[in-house]
């Protein structure tokens, strides 16, 4: 049995964040498009396309995901945020139609959890969202499963370089033992 | 679970052995074994029957359910059937494997014997495959399958439990705020 002195945190479940859960800290530091709806003053510096003082209100920025959910607030508008492309409609309607073919990992490997925490900013298109990971996710369980079961011997990592990190976390690291069982039963 | 566990559990079956040496009986925690005579038919654990072949000590007879005929009527009775149907012995693939790696001159069609349960469990592994992927594609709650073993269980166990966490995860985002359960406070 595996006992371990080190336990990791693991990554929050839905819509919160574990604080200590590595994923979850390198998953904020995803970017954000996102337009700022008031006046920054003496912040210029941190955007470097102006040479500006200030940053002025309407400017269209790249935030990370922690500043974007502290700065967030739905009564005093600071900054809107716009859901990254993966998110939106288009893509959307790829994921339903077949959600295997798509690389998940490329879409920024933390596809699920990002999309979890985009549920904060609001968006009206919410509940879509949502159904749309449940939906991709279980599309893609099959392939998963296979994937995982098939491990012996072989080079997998064509198939593991198009999984999220989420889906990576679900492969069972015990899978080695029982592969070294098999052949030594078929000889 | 490790897959060695399983085998190690599987070593508490009974199987008969014939020994070539003769001892009393011998009284162990777990139980009597012996008396011990040469020639004669006696019952034992797996893990005692292997010891003593390996020493040269003992022959080892097949068990009732390990012959050609009985193991295809398995396997069409297997593939006939859309659920379970009770194995030939809850531990078969550990013992075919044991068995037919250190006494398979102690049994009859060795090579035949292990294709047949090879491809029992092929069978059943698909089964179960096809079982968990229409549980999860139809997000059903409960499930319950009959005449599983220990080994095939332990196959899909980690993954699929992994999996049904991170879809507990995405589904709990479709109801903000009624996740009135807080995890552990980190």
């Amino acid at each position: 049995m595996d006992s371990q002195s080190y336990l990791p945190v693991p990554p929050g479940v839905g819509m919160e964040e574990n604080f200590l859960s590595l994923d979850d800290i390198l998953l904020s530091h995803e970017r954000l498009p996102s337009r700022t709806e008031c006046l920054f003053p003496r912040l210029g510096y941190l955007e470097k396309s102006t040479d500006s003082q200030d940053i002025q209100e309407g400017t269209k920025m790249e935030l990370p995901l922690w500043l974007a959910k502290g700065l967030y607030e739905r009564k005093r508008r600071v900054v809107s945020i716009e859901l990254p492309k993966v998110y939106r409609e288009g893509w959307r309607t790829v994921f339903n139609a077949d959600p295997t073919v798509v690389d998940l990992h490329k879409m920024g490997p933390y596809y699920y959890g990002l999309g979890s925490q985009m549920l904060h900013f609001d968006s009206p298109e919410n509940p879509e969202i949502a159904q749309a990971l449940l939906q991709t996710f279980i599309g893609r369980f099959r392939r998963t499963m296979d994937s995982s079961q098939n491990a012996y011997n072989e080079d997998t990592s064509a198939l593991v370089d198009r999984l999220d990190s989420l889906e990576r976390d679900c492969q069972p690291t015990l899978l080695c033992p029982f592969y070294e069982f098999l052949p030594r039963f078929c000889k | 679970m490790d897959p060695t566990e399983v085998e190690f559990l599987a070593e508490k079956e009974i199987v008969k052995i014939i020994p070539n040496f003769s001892l009393d009986k011998i009284y162990l925690i777990g139980g009597d074994l012996g008396p011990f005579n040469p020639g004669l038919p006696v019952q034992v654990p797996v893990w005692l029957a292997l010891n003593l072949k390996q020493r040269q000590k003992c022959r080892i007879l097949p068990p009732q359910w390990m012959d050609v005929d009985k193991l295809e009527e398995v396997r069409e009775m297997e593939r006939k059937e859309d659920s379970f149907t009770p194995p030939p012995s809850p531990y078969y693939m550990e013992l075919t494997k044991l068995l037919l790696n250190h006494a398979s001159d102690n049994i009859p069609k060795a090579d035949e014997i292990r294709t047949l349960v090879k491809d029992i469990w092929d069978t059943r592994i698909a089964k179960l495959r096809l079982s968990a992927d229409s549980f999860i594609s139809q997000q059903e709650a409960h499930a319950k399958l009959d005449n599983l073993t220990l080994m095939e269980i332990n196959t899909t166990r980690s993954f699929l439990l992994g999996s049904l966490n991170c879809m507990f995860k995405l589904r709990s985002n479709m109801q903000p705020g009624t996740s009135t359960g807080k995890g552990p406070d980190y």
